[in-house]
């Protein structure tokens, strides 16, 4: 007996961001949903990484880093918050 | 013994008097050959001898309870005939008409004399409120017959309306339509659907009998109690909200108002003009504003069997999920144009999810022609063309988890994708769910070609028969890393293709020759259970969170008893985001429960400890 595949698989999957951790530590929101202020995950509210390593969601880090008057910290480490290159 | 005498000989007369129009040999008045009839004689000495009572003044007394009794009779009689079983006419006109020229015109030849007439004119509108109380009977004892055929039944409705105005029947008319509702439909035998069809026509028909909507809410209200109890109602109703095709729901939703809830709060002003303004009936509940009752339109009244929103939308997502992930034909505009309609009626918030499901889809395509285009150029070619579903896993209901391995060319295209996908969304991967999705496969064996659509596990579990024509379900269930009983499961459709057996228990065997070489495509039948984890395991999933707190409080209080436990939940527990919310007493009697059984928990005299 022989088996053949024929084209057209439609296969299912879920996607997911490839970071070390579930949650926003900002927002508490898993990094897959989106944060407070979006509507629609993914493309549409991404995330970003700083130098620390730390990473949220774009919308509430910058959030947070316009709340900030003097230096601008990560808040997870309080190291200066840089972006990830 | 007088009013016997009377009775027979006016009722006599009568029955002459409506009859004389009619042609048959024999006259039907005397029953003596029309030749010879005798009618003109009788009538003659019937007139002379109402002549010389009236005359002695003594024939209103010696006639009237005879004639009021024959007329009555006679009433009942007519309508029954007339009127039974048709409700696309309106009677009453006719019926009026009828009554003012047979009935008194008979009357009138009995009492001919002039001082008779006033009191005539007064008898007539006794007789017409007589008349009316009886047409109103017959349509009530009907009433569900006409309620059913609402559209149609319109002109009866209407009749009893002008009825119910003039008689004093609206409480019979409560109770017996009631109790018609109750008899006929409130029982296991009835389909959810036909009972929903049933209160859909009641809620339309009624409205029309009692704009003030008072009649509706007493009538309906145990078919409200028995749907609430029935576990397919809200599917039911969103099965007929978004079935293909016109019905009325669909057409109530078109119309696209905002939901109106009970508990809404609404001002006590009334709109519209105040001239017409009519007060509720006296049987309307005071706790419930008139406007809610008057306002609230079918899809509102559907909604609030249960009361909650949340409902019908987690319901009508899972609908959409089955949609989506078991037939993948789904016609996308159509699915919009719903969501958008119902977005109307229950709210922006509520139906984000699936807006966010139906972008996914949305999503998918773009994602996968980029991806072919990407490839093309390059000029590579995947071995299988994948056409990949890319799912929000936040956004879509949890999913039951399957474990398989898949062979490694299916494994090997799935890995390609990711990578394609990888480099085209930074920093974002994908997790496959091997057992959802569907291919299609083209078997040969022995010279016979056949074509199955089937999920990649039915897929993975024939391809381990080409190297190897027999298989232990063990050995299977090892090589394929799946549980034994999913195995089994899915080895069933084989089985019942014709392509597997099961030789000794246990042992599947690829069969010597296939038989039915006729059938070309097969497509694999929708299988009965749904992609989605059932309701009962996410509970208890839910449930699960509970135990940390009820572990932590039993470790620093020693032992509690069940409703100890309980309010401390819901102070401390039921806060979160997650929906897991409220948890009944009952509820978490059953969890505790099943932790006793799993031997994490102690019961002993009424409190509950953590085993030493």
């Amino acid at each position: 007996m022989k088996v053949k595949i024929k084209s057209n698989w439609t296969a299912v999957a879920s996607w997911r961001w490839i970071a070390n951790d579930e949650n926003c530590g900002i927002c508490r929101m898993p990094f897959d949903g989106c944060c407070p202020d979006c509507k629609l995950p993914g493309d549409d509210c991404p995330l970003v990484w700083g130098q620390c390593s730390h990473c949220f969601h774009i919308h509430c880090i910058v959030k947070w880093l316009n709340s900030q008057q003097v230096h601008q910290l990560c808040p997870m480490c309080r190291q200066e918050w840089k972006f990830k290159e | 013994m007088q009013f016997v005498t009377c009775y027979v000989f006016y009722s006599f007369i009568f029955c002459y008097f409506f009859t004389g129009e009619e042609k048959s040999p024999l006259c039907e008045g005397c029953t003596i050959d029309i030749d010879d009839c005798t009618c003109q004689d009788i009538i003659d000495t019937f007139h002379s001898v109402n002549r010389q009572l009236d005359e002695m003044g003594i024939l209103e007394r010696l006639s009237g309870a005879a004639v009021t009794s024959i007329v009555h009779n006679q009433i009942q009689r007519y309508i029954n005939t007339t009127c039974k079983g048709n409700f696309e006419t309106s009677y009453i006109d006719h019926l009026e008409k009828w009554l003012d020229t047979k009935v008194l015109g008979w009357l009138n030849s009995i009492y001919a004399g002039e001082k008779n007439q006033c009191s005539i004119s007064a008898f007539r509108g006794r007789l017409l409120h007589f008349l009316f109380e009886t047409y109103a009977h017959a349509r009530i004892e009907q009433l569900f017959a006409i309620v059913i055929d609402y559209p149609e039944s319109e002109p009866a409705i209407l009749d009893l309306k002008t009825c119910l105005e003039k008689t004093n029947l609206r409480a019979l008319l409560m109770t017996s339509l009631r109790k018609e509702l109750e008899d006929r439909l409130l029982h296991p035998g009835v389909n959810t659907t036909d009972i929903l069809l049933a209160y859909i026509s009641a809620i339309r028909s009624l409205r029309v009998l009692d704009p003030a909507g008072v009649i509706l809410e007493i009538v309906s209200e145990p078919v409200r109690k028995y749907l609430r109890s029935r576990e397919d109602t809200v599917r039911c109703i969103v099965l007929c909200l978004t079935e293909e095709g016109s019905n009325e729901l669909l057409d109530e939703l078109i119309k696209g108002q905002p939901l109106i809830l009970e508990d809404d709060t609404c001002s006590d002003q009334e709109e519209g003009d105040w001239e017409t303004w009519m007060p509720d009936p006296v049987d309307a509940d005071p706790s419930s504003t008139s406007k809610s009752r008057r306002g609230s339109d079918i899809i509102s009244m559907l909604v609030n069997i249960y009361g909650s929103k949340e409902l019908f939308v987690n319901e009508y997502r899972t609908l959409l999920t089955d949609r989506i992930l078991s037939q993948f034909n789904c016609d996308m505009e159509r699915e919009l144009r719903y969501l958008e309609m119902l977005k109307l009626r229950f709210g922006e918030s509520q139906l984000h999810y699936c807006e966010v499901m139906l972008k996914d889809i949305a999503d998918s395509k773009r994602i996968n022609s980029r991806i072919v285009q990407e490839m093309d150029n390059a000029g590579q070619k995947m071995d299988i063309d994948i056409n990949a579903l890319i799912l929000s896993a936040q956004f879509w209901p949890s999913f039951r988890e399957e474990k398989i391995t898949l062979p490694t060319e299916m494994q090997k295209s799935l890995e390609e994708y990711t990578k394609k996908f990888e480099a085209l969304k930074g920093n974002r991967t994908l997790n496959w769910k091997p057992h959802l999705g569907m291919m299609k496969i083209e078997v040969e064996h022995k010279g016979t070609m056949l074509n199955f659509s089937v999920s990649p596990v039915h897929a993975a579990i024939i391809m381990k028969f080409q190297t190897q024509s027999r298989w232990d379900v063990e050995e299977l269930s090892g090589v394929l890393q799946m549980s034994v009983s999913a195995l089994r499961r899915k080895i069933t459709y084989w089985q019942s293709q014709g392509l597997l057996k099961e030789e000794v228990p246990d042992t599947f065997v690829l069969v010597d020759e296939v038989k039915g070489q006729g059938h070309e495509v097969v497509m694999a039948e929708d299988e009965s259970e749904s992609a989605m984890t059932s309701a009962y395991q996410q509970r208890e999933e839910e449930l699960q969170v509970f135990w940390t707190y009820i572990v932590a409080m039993l470790t620093n209080l020693e032992s509690l008893p069940l409703d100890r436990i309980h309010t401390m939940l819901r102070m401390f527990a039921v806060q979160g985001p997650s929906s897991s919310g409220e948890v009944s007493q009952q509820e978490l009697k059953g969890f505790l429960d099943r932790q006793i059984k799993d031997q994490k928990l102690v019961y002993v005299s009424g409190v509950y400890r953590l085993p030493k």
